[in-house]
């Protein structure tokens, strides 16, 4: 496990040594200053509104780290040739794909606690309370959902040669999942065959990362996600984190490095 | 004297993605043995397999067939990496660390514990002469003080067998002999040095035994001497062994 | 003969401001985006419309707390409007129904995921409906032309927000940008005469709103029948209110003209008539 600390404690250096997320939480922070600062009808007390914008933020932010992040991993270290020096020391392909996801996944979260951070002092200012538990269960779902991206950012980045086409098609298929999972479904009833059959299929297969959307609890003030469902959320996106990671192992194990 | 790297019958292929391409053939059933305490030159011209069979020993690119093995552990299993030190021959490290921080990093991949870790720094940030800079982010480095701390990093577990692909490639004299110093110490120690290059004159005057390949095969492996008999020296055996025709010699 | 580069660039800029300053006037006539007179008219052009339709079908979310159907939930717009609530009546066990868009979960992932999702139709209430202004705010900047954010954001600031002087201003840009609209003036009388007591004003505004209705073609009388009803009807009630049954009975009739409900209405005159009759009598006017 020291090994991947320490692979994860790199990832980790080099989040916080590049302007991304800086630059991220800089245009967060001033969009939603500026939205806050907008005045509808003399009413300082409005704030959904803002909790909305700035969710939004945050969690497009979030996904722009993790998955330029993680895309970026073991294609650079091909790339700039860190990986031989890397890989001639007693350490597994196995725990470099361990190492490199848990320094993403903890470079997330810290840019994550970042993010609420400064949303409970804007909505707090507003509001005048902190339903920290709230917030809290909000934060996690939402690490949990990017635990799952991680993990598939990592697989795509063993397969795909170029980190952008690696970071494309990823935004696309976890745009695509938060915008339709819910009604895939639905779309897939009303469609012919056999059309019905593979969207259906997809909806099964896929993981299901839309649950882990809480803005709306936060937003309307709708309390807390009951703690049994909480807990299976969680180990689901452990379960399908499992998947990736193992499938980005399996892959990256046999895949000779030097061409 | 026990083996400390060994292959046997090592044969590498490379298949190429495209249809009815032949099969490049890299190594052909090499056998090789480096024995404990001894500097070993390995040499060959370019393309010989000289970066394969490193690749292979490294666990870069799994063999086709046949068996390498370092301290008789098979080279698949990381712990075969436990006690060795590899320099690759274009050093690249990662850039926004600094040196400090990334000899602590591998450190911690051999599982040094934290004083011996901070000690064994130390004194190699002064062996390569690196403690002025030694906060700096690498990427403010020349390509001489890259190649410094690519030394260091392969002396961080202060291994039993060095691996150097090329060391004093690119470097300048006083580079080449502080590298030559290096060598020259750890045999003093004991320690085993594998390692690759072109300057035979080097060749000549530190290893104990050398290895020539070309082809992909094993040509000849002794001492120096014993493969200079009847040259002038190393490199003119080199030269015919390698079936080398001059164009101006008839 | 080598070019200077600095001279080179002199003559560039040069020539680039006389460019401009010749084709500047030629370029107020190319494009009309700048002539909106309104930052998100100049940005937006006319998608403004697009984005002022979407911020207001906001407000009607952030009305029912996120409880809303989706674009596959194929509700037609007719069901999800919050027109209703703002005409002052309360939701009716069918309007309950058509909003339960959610219905039966289709499979487990369906019935697991609504944890995370809000499955509760709710609607604001206790002046948290200011959370709905913002959206109505913007969507009228964005579309000045779209009756429909004035009227529902006067309605739930005089009624639900006891904010009648901020629901004048607003119904009163709203007019500003849509001259002598029926149902923006229909909105002005309702603040007048429920939150004001001025009957007076209250009066002066519809009767200008008949009027204006009256000035209209057939095809546009057509789409706005309701309005005209709703103006009429409310003169009716403020006259009754005043005691002057005569003028109530006039515009009870001219609302039996439009209305669906002829016969509810003559039940309603029916009655007037009678206190009439118990009054000393008086002419009534004629107000149309």
């Amino acid at each position: 496990m020291n090994k991947i600390f320490a692979l994860a404690g790199v990832v980790i250096k080099e989040l916080y040594r590049r302007k991304d997320f800086y630059v991220l939480f800089v245009l967060t922070a001033l969009l939603t200053l500026a939205a806050a600062a907008m005045n509808f009808f003399h009413d300082d007390k409005i704030v959904r509104y803002v909790k909305d914008i700035c969710l939004l933020l945050i969690w497009v932010s979030a996904l722009l780290v993790a998955i330029v992040t993680t895309a970026r991993q073991i294609p650079a270290e091909r790339e700039a040739r860190t990986i031989f020096p890397l890989l001639a020391k007693p350490v597994s392909r196995g725990q470099v794909i361990a190492g490199k996801f848990l320094g993403c996944w903890l470079a997330t979260g810290v840019a994550l606690f970042v993010f609420y951070f400064f949303f409970a002092i804007i909505t707090g200012s507003r509001e005048q309370i902190w339903p920290l538990m709230v917030y809290l269960q909000a934060l996690w779902m939402q690490w949990a959902m990017l635990a799952v991206v991680i993990a598939m950012v990592l697989l795509g980045s063993i397969y795909f040669a170029a980190p952008s086409s690696t970071i494309t098609i990823c935004f696309i298929v976890v745009a695509g999942i938060l915008g339709l999972g819910t009604h895939l479904h639905t779309v897939a009833l009303q469609q012919p065959e056999p059309m019905q059959t593979v969207l259906t299929l997809v909806y099964y297969l896929m993981p299901h990362l839309e649950w882990y959307d809480l803005r709306d609890f936060v937003v309307y003030d709708m309390g807390l996600v009951s703690w049994p469902a909480f807990v299976l959320a969680t180990l689901y996106a452990a379960v399908w984190t499992g998947i990736f990671l193992l499938l980005a192992w399996f892959g990256f194990r046999r895949k000779n490095l030097t061409t | 004297m026990s083996a400390i790297l060994q292959t046997q019958k090592l044969r590498v292929e490379y298949r190429s993605r495209e249809l009815r391409q032949p099969v490049k053939v890299a190594l052909q059933g090499l056998d090789l043995e480096v024995r404990a305490g001894e500097v070993f030159g390995f040499l060959g011209p370019n393309g010989a397999g000289k970066t394969t069979t490193m690749n292979v020993l490294l666990g870069f690119i799994p063999p086709t067939s046949g068996t390498a093995s370092l301290f008789g552990i098979d080279v698949r299993q990381p712990i075969a990496r436990q006690r060795i030190g590899y320099l690759p021959e274009l050093t690249y490290y990662y850039k926004f660390l600094t040196a400090e921080e990334l000899l602590r990093f591998y450190a911690k991949i051999f599982g040094l514990p934290r004083a011996e870790a901070d000690s064994r720094i130390e004194k190699l940030l002064k062996l390569v002469e690196l403690e002025a800079a030694a906060k700096r982010p690498i990427k403010s480095y020349s390509k001489g003080m890259q190649q410094r701390i690519g030394i260091a990093q392969s002396l961080i577990n202060n291994p039993d067998l060095l691996i150097l692909d090329e060391p004093t490639s690119g470097l300048d004299p006083l580079g080449r002999m502080k590298v030559r110093e290096i060598i020259q110490r750890l045999k003093n120690e004991g320690k085993t040095v594998f390692f690759s290059s072109h300057e035979l004159g080097e060749v000549e005057t530190i290893c104990d035994r050398v290895a020539i390949v070309h082809q992909g095969e094993l040509k000849a492996v002794g001492t120096v001497a014993e493969i200079s008999t009847g040259h002038e020296n190393l490199e003119k055996a080199f030269l015919r062994i390698v079936g080398f025709q001059s164009a101006t010699t008839p | 003969m080598k070019l200077s580069p600095l001279l080179a660039l002199v003559a560039l800029l040069a020539l680039a401001f006389t460019l401009a300053t010749g084709l500047a006037s030629r370029a107020d006539r190319w494009s009309r985006r700048d002539q909106s007179g309104n930052l998100f008219g100049m940005l937006f052009g006319d998608g403004r419309k697009l984005f002022a339709n979407q911020f207001f079908t906001m407000a009607d979310v952030y009305f029912h707390s996120g409880y809303y159907p989706s674009v596959f939930d194929q509700k037609s717009a007719a069901e999800k409007e919050i027109i209703s609530a703002s005409h002052g009546k309360k939701e009716t066990e069918d309007d309950e129904k058509n909003e339960d868009f959610l219905g039966k979960p289709k499979d487990w992932i369906d019935a697991f995921g609504r944890h995370f999702r809000i499955t509760q139709h709710t609607h604001l209430e206790n002046h948290t409906e200011r959370e709905i202004l913002p959206w109505l705010r913007l969507a009228a900047d964005l579309d000045p032309q779209k009756i429909e954010t004035f009227t529902v954001g006067a309605f739930f600031l005089r009624e639900h927000l006891n904010r009648p002087d901020q629901a004048e201003a607003f119904l009163r840009e709203g007019l500003r940008n849509n001259p002598a609209n029926c149902e923006i003036l229909f909105e002005l009388g309702r603040i007048y005469h429920e939150s004001n007591h001025d009957r007076a004003r209250a009066r002066n505004v519809w009767e200008l709103g008949v009027k204006k209705f009256l000035a209209l073609t057939p095809e546009q009388m057509k789409d706005d029948k309701l309005i005209f009803e709703e103006l009429v009807v409310n003169l009716a009630h403020l006259e009754e209110e005043a005691g002057n049954y005569g003028p109530a009975i006039n515009w009870l009739h001219a609302a039996q003209t439009v209305s669906p409900n002829p016969a509810g209405l003559q039940t309603q005159i029916d009655d007037l008539q009678k206190k009439l009759t118990a009054q000393v009598p008086v002419v009534p006017a004629k107000l149309y």
